[in-house]
């Protein structure tokens, strides 16, 4: 086997593991006929509907068949009645081909709840990702450019500090300041264009991205004084060019290693960063969708849910990987 | 192998390019005032915490104590909220979950993780396959939603809650026991106790262990952090321990917007609790880490 096969097998077991152990999670925890039917679904329907059992709830006989056909017409479209594994394919083949289900608390088809969801999430993630890299970069590189001097000792003191905030904390505190006491920015959520939604998140992805931009910022400093210790750095002095053309083009991209790779294993933690951020900023994205579902025990939802992060989690990690076989071919001949 | 990124940090293929960070500056061999300082603090908090039923301090659920939303003064020194219980001694309260919840699932974390590590980077092969395996979906797993099915499942008591912390420790400080016990395993003194015939379960636990868990201990206080800070999220959405109250907790109260426009200090005094115990724990996890010489702990997530 090479080394890709070898890669994609041991990706793909992890998300049938993923995927499987989540099913069968939430469908220990929750009775999914409980959202369909409500109290109904923990009474003996066969026994009703055979006639064996007569009061069902303590009231007249007989009242209770119309609900009990209900449950088995549930019982029968989400095929409550096969075993574990037999639900778990037949969902696991339904979601490969596109098909999400149906939300229980609502009926909506997941895919359209995701298709609504997503997109603002992501916009989120895409602009504290931006604030993350815009800011630990130059932030990176003037830190390393003259390392242990005035202006690193002073960064390095103000990177604990921020680093010490918890990301919901940051939000509260930015919240207090610019809506609260100045009202610069919109309390709630504002859709109606792209700049009115650019200027909502800015404080949320403020609040998602500055952490992040510390830890980046810690990491490529590091990095970037171990490639500045190299002998083409000397030669490249020699050679008489600049400061800033060595810096940004012959040492930034060998250092960025250990950024890119934590900027991977990150994803998550942003996904996750991501449910509180946006209850806090009322922003009507995945996360916190995936959060009520999960309280309100709409499996389907949090399923899709689970199923979508894991696959990108493994996803973002191997183009991480690529990423490294594209910025240092060694990688590449090791592999 | 397992495919998963650490392979390329672990120092076997690409030693160069993870010379590690600090390797520039040479570790000074003892602890500063800043260390003692934020350690003190620590203690302080924890001693506060530990002895918050035999303090002279209001009680923290007594409703009314004082007036309404009044903000710092002498009877009340972090001032009321907005139901009039004192916020000095809630913050002191506060701090029972907090570090409870957080100490003894980063303990937890580091145990098993660490075990889980040693056994993995020593045995190599299949064990060490399998084990990548279950560290990767452990990995995988949507860190939050984790959260909300070991609660659902098993509820909000105060051992669930850390036990469910501790699974998100697990695979970083895994990860790294892995990488460092790959270091020691090749070293003499690993050869000789196996060329004197000890079994690879002596090895692991008498000869590798300790070389592992000594210096990775000093990262205990920086983890520490990182799950009193995870805790206080859950908290924040009101799913972390259900009896009692953590700063979290504390925060969540006062971060409504009404709240915060009349009463702001209700959320701040638990905020400002939070982050100096955590800048403490940073700042002393740090200097130890420099002082044991260890690399960063992978830990990303908050």
């Amino acid at each position: 086997m090479t080394y890709l096969m070898r890669r994609l097998a041991f990706m793909f077991g992890v998300l049938v593991a993923v995927t499987f152990l989540a099913f069968s999670a939430t469908n220990v925890i929750g009775d999914p006929l409980f959202n369909v039917v409500g109290f109904y679904a923990s009474i003996d329907c066969d026994a009703v509907i055979a006639g064996e059992m007569e009061d069902v709830i303590g009231t007249v006989a007989g009242t209770g068949i119309g609900e009990c056909e209900r449950v088995i017409e549930a019982r029968e479209k989400y095929h409550l009645d096969d075993s574990l594994p037999v639900r778990y394919g037949r969902w696991i083949v339904g979601m490969a081909q596109g098909d999400f289900g149906e939300s229980y608390a609502n009926q909506m088809p997941v895919s359209s709840i995701l298709a609504e969801r997503l997109p603002k999430s992501m916009l989120l993630m895409g602009v504290s990702m931006v604030v993350a890299l815009g800011v630990s970069i130059p932030w990176g590189v003037a830190a390393a450019y003259r390392a242990n001097q005035r202006f690193d000792r002073a960064s390095t003191a103000g990177a604990f500090g921020l680093l010490s905030i918890p990301g919901f904390a940051l939000a509260i505190i930015l919240f207090y300041f610019f809506v609260v006491r100045w009202q610069i920015f919109p309390s709630r959520y504002m859709d109606d264009n792209i700049f009115s939604r650019l200027h909502s998140l800015v404080l949320p992805a403020a609040s998602l991205g500055l952490p992040l931009a510390v830890v980046y910022q810690r990491l490529l400093r590091t990095d970037l004084i171990t490639t500045l210790q190299e002998d083409f750095v000397i030669t490249a002095k020699a050679k008489g060019l600049s400061d800033r053309r060595i810096m940004f083009r012959h040492v930034l991209r060998p250092s960025m290693f250990g950024m890119i790779t934590v900027v991977g294993l990150n994803m998550s933690a942003l996904i996750g960063g991501t449910i509180i951020i946006e209850s806090i900023f009322s922003i009507p994205g995945f996360g916190r969708e995936l959060y009520v579902s999960a309280i309100r025990d709409d499996i389907t939802v949090v399923l899709a849910g689970v199923t979508v992060l894991a696959t990108a989690f493994v996803v973002i990690n191997t183009v991480v990987d690529l990423l490294y076989s594209y910025l240092d071919p060694r990688v590449r001949r090791a592999g | 192998m397992p495919a998963d990124t650490s392979e390329h940090t672990d120092g076997e293929k690409l030693p160069e390019v993870v010379a590690g960070p600090d390797a520039d500056r040479a570790a000074p061999r003892r602890l500063g005032i800043t260390f003692w300082v934020a350690i003190g603090w620590v203690a302080l908090v924890t001693g506060a915490a530990i002895a918050a039923p035999l303090l002279p301090i209001a009680d923290p659920d007594e409703i009314g104590i004082g007036p309404r939303a009044s903000g710092p003064n002498w009877d009340q020194w972090f001032g009321t909220d907005t139901v009039g219980r004192d916020m000095f001694s809630r913050t002191i309260w506060g701090a029972r979950v907090s570090l409870m919840v957080g100490f003894f699932s980063i303990v937890a974390g580091f145990l098993v993780g660490g075990m889980m590590g040693v056994v993995s980077g020593y045995r190599r092969g299949w064990t060490d396959l399998v084990l990548g395996f279950v560290t990767y979906i452990m990995l995988s797993f949507p860190t939050l939603v984790l959260f909300l099915l070991v609660i659902l499942l098993f509820g909000q008591g105060l051992w669930t809650v850390t036990a469910a912390l501790s699974i998100v420790v697990i695979p970083s400080v895994s990860r790294l026991a892995r990488a460092i016990t790959i270091a020691f395993a090749e070293r003499e003194f690993v050869a000789a106790a196996r060329l004197l015939g000890a079994t690879n379960r002596r090895v692991m636990v008498r000869e590798i262990l300790p070389n592992v868990l000594i210096p990775m201990s000093a990262l205990l206080l920086l983890g520490l952090g990182l799950t009193i800070v995870a805790e206080g999220g859950l908290a924040f959405l009101g799913l972390s321990v259900a009896d009692g109250f953590s700063w979290g907790k504390m925060i969540q109260l006062g971060a409504g917007l009404r709240t915060l426009q009349t009463a702001p200090w209700v959320a701040f005094f638990p905020i400002g609790a939070m982050f100096l115990t955590v800048l403490s724990l940073n700042l002393a996890g740090d200097q130890l880490r420099q002082y044991f010489d260890v690399r960063e702990l992978g830990i990303g997530g908050r």
